[in-house]
């Protein structure tokens, strides 16, 4: 994960119309909250995901992980932006399955 | 824990084809997809591919899965099914999920075959039911028989838009129109063209502005957008719909390739983060492969050939195929791969405007910003000849990669040449014999047989035709012209159906002899 830069002054938050649009829904998180996150210092997607939980649904970003790194890439004033992490498990998974490890057998 | 010597992550056409030719070579091989079918998206893609013999063009992609997974079986392939692959870890451990719990395994090499997922965009009501992805509907269509609603507005003109379209208007649903914020149509022109004379209109730099309902999608309103894609205040118009189908592009399933710590890259700031690969798929980690369009979003023919560049590749790397043999494998390989590269849509096109046809023909603007040619440009066409007496009209006017109709006529009357992307050209002067075989062969329907004088004043046309239930000898309706506008009476003169059609009719209708360069399409009933 790249270093961030806290420095840059991204500007005062300020209410847009959509800002109630939700854009995770496995985790019902809106526009605004992800906007607001952003000024509240929240400069990459780990760190929107984590305050959030947007994305850490069931469909585990499969449909709003594009949407929120471009809210977050338009607050910050930048083009490019990281993907969040990628950890397993990759997919939902019940934790009885995630615990009955066969291992290799 | 169980070694294989390939794992291969997705049974999709990339993984299936990797698969297939590791196995090819020796290799033992296991192939893991989370659904409860092989084949990924192949087993809904219900139409005629395009690229030649080798691409497999004018098999329908269901067909080629078929074939593929037969493969698969016959080398001793092992494939698991409803096993997602829950984690890729170091020294190519990979973990799957069973049905009550998690096994380990060993890939000595491993390709990532996993595929992509459809882009989402939001507006106000995006979240009411009806909304859906475009391949969720195909899914619901193709593979569970359900219609996804009755009113449908399709947001997108890509292939994937413009062929999802047309399966919706075949499954029985009305397609009110097709959008795209973009101010042309993105997909192939015959695509595009098949839909629209259906009668389906076409908004080009539109978008939506809000799904409306309460507890479900009953309608849709769009607008005009401008240069920096703001709504023109006044260009808003309003749909009854149950249902908005989004085509706005796919994302590579890249998860588990930054989970094992292979290199990504954007290919421009802001394009999204790709693996970093070599020529044969190979990620910045040794024998770890990604193939098809988790390395970068194209058509299921070029992830084909992929899935068999990175499979031989991997055969090469642990010794069971020799230095030769893999060269010679990945020459012919890449040779049919680069022909799929090439015309209009070629990778180094994308986004550009290209005013002329490899052969210095104008490219039709009236089909980028319609969905189908204007009356008067279609005779500029090599494919588009007024001769008497039974002949094709063929309406291919876009340098995309295709031939089956040079193979498919029986008296040579078509050429391609050895370049696939060259549009087709009809020899005027060799014999037509009204066979249809052209017709049915075309992937994109561009073809139709005209015979200018069928006596009593009156011309025929023959149509490629895919609904259901065919109509019959004797039926009167309305011929329709490109745009789908209602141009005359026109009644069922013949309705040919044979097996190596494949399941396109040739649908003949005569019409008044002035009529004859317009009609394009038919529909039972007067015209309103």
């Amino acid at each position: 994960m790249s270093a961030v830069d806290r420095t840059r002054d991204i500007g005062e938050y300020v209410p847009a119309q959509d800002d109630d649009m939700i854009v995770c829904r496995c985790e019902e998180i809106t526009k605004g909250e992800i906007r607001r996150a952003v000024h509240d210092g929240m400069y990459n997607v780990h760190e929107v995901r984590r305050l959030l939980r947007c994305g850490m649904g069931l469909c585990q970003g499969q449909t709003c992980a594009r949407l929120v790194k471009s809210i977050v890439a338009r607050e910050l004033g930048v083009r490019s932006l990281e993907d969040a992490t990628a950890r397993a498990p990759m997919r939902p998974i019940e934790m009885s399955v995630f615990a009955n490890d066969g291992g290799g057998e | 824990m169980k070694r294989y010597d390939l794992i291969v992550i997705g049974a999709g056409p990339a993984g299936l084809s990797a698969a297939t030719e590791a196995a090819s070579h020796g290799l033992r091989v296991a192939v893991f997809d989370e659904n409860a079918r092989p084949g990924g998206q192949l087993f809904k893609q219900i139409h005629k591919f395009f690229g030649s013999k080798e691409h497999k063009a004018k098999i329908r992609g269901y067909d080629i899965g078929r074939e593929l997974l037969k493969e698969a079986e016959s080398l001793g392939v092992e494939v698991f099914l409803n096993a997602p692959v829950i984690g890729l870890y170091a020294e190519k451990e990979v973990v799957a999920r069973h049905a009550d719990g998690v096994r380990h395994y060993k890939g000595d090499t491993v390709i990532v075959a996993t595929g992509a997922s459809e882009n989402m965009l939001t507006f106000e009501g995006w979240t009411l039911p009806g909304v859906m992805g475009a391949g969720a509907a195909q899914t619901m269509m193709n593979i569970n028989r359900v219609t996804p609603g009755e009113r449908v507005l399709m947001l997108g003109s890509g292939n994937v838009g413009l062929v999802v379209g047309y399966q919706l208007i075949q499954a029985g649903c009305e397609l009110v129109a097709i959008i795209d914020a973009a101010p042309r149509v993105g997909g192939y022109g015959v695509h595009a063209a098949k839909v629209a004379r259906t009668g389906v209109p076409f908004y080009l730099s539109h978008t939506v502005v809000r799904a409306e309902g309460t507890d479900r999608v009953t309608g849709v309103t769009i607008g005009e957008v401008d240069a920096s894609w703001q709504i023109i205040a006044g260009s808003e118009k309003h749909f009854d719909v149950d249902t908005i189908c989004i085509a706005v592009g796919l994302s590579p399933s890249t998860q588990l390739l930054k989970m094992a710590g292979a290199d990504m890259a954007e290919p421009a700031a802001g394009a999204g983060f790709l693996p970093v690969c070599s020529a044969t798929g190979e990620t910045s980690i040794s024998g770890l492969y990604a193939s098809g369009d988790v390395s970068g979003i194209e058509e299921a023919s070029s992830a084909m050939i992929e899935g068999r560049i990175s499979g031989v590749a991997a055969a090469g790397k642990l010794g069971f195929a020799d230095a030769e043999t893999v060269e010679t494998r990945l020459n012919a390989l890449e040779t049919a791969l680069s022909a799929l590269h090439e015309g209009l849509f070629a990778p180094r096109n994308r986004g550009k405007s290209v005013p002329l046809t490899d052969e210095g023909i104008d490219n039709s603007q009236h089909l980028l910003k319609n969905g189908y040619l204007a009356d008067d440009e279609v005779a500029k066409y090599p494919g588009v000849k007024r001769v008497s007496g039974v002949h094709p009209i063929i309406e291919c006017t876009q340098n995309i990669p295709c031939n089956p109709c040079q193979d498919a006529c029986p008296k040579q009357c078509i050429k391609v040449g050895a370049n696939i992307v060259a549009l087709p050209v009809f020899d005027e002067t060799s014999a037509c014999i009204g066979c249809g075989q052209c017709v049915a062969a075309c992937s994109g329907q561009s073809i139709f047989l005209v015979n200018d004088d069928i006596g009593d004043n009156l011309a025929s046309v023959t149509i490629p035709y895919e609904f259901l239930p065919l109509p019959e000898k004797g039926d009167v309706g309305t011929a329709l012209d490109r745009s789908g506008t209602p141009i005359c009476a026109a009644t069922v003169t013949d309705v040919r159906a044979a097996k190596a059609f494949d399941h396109t009719s040739l649908l003949t209708f005569s019409v008044p002899r002035d009529e004859y360069m317009r009609a394009r399409f038919w529909k039972k009933g007067a015209a309103v």
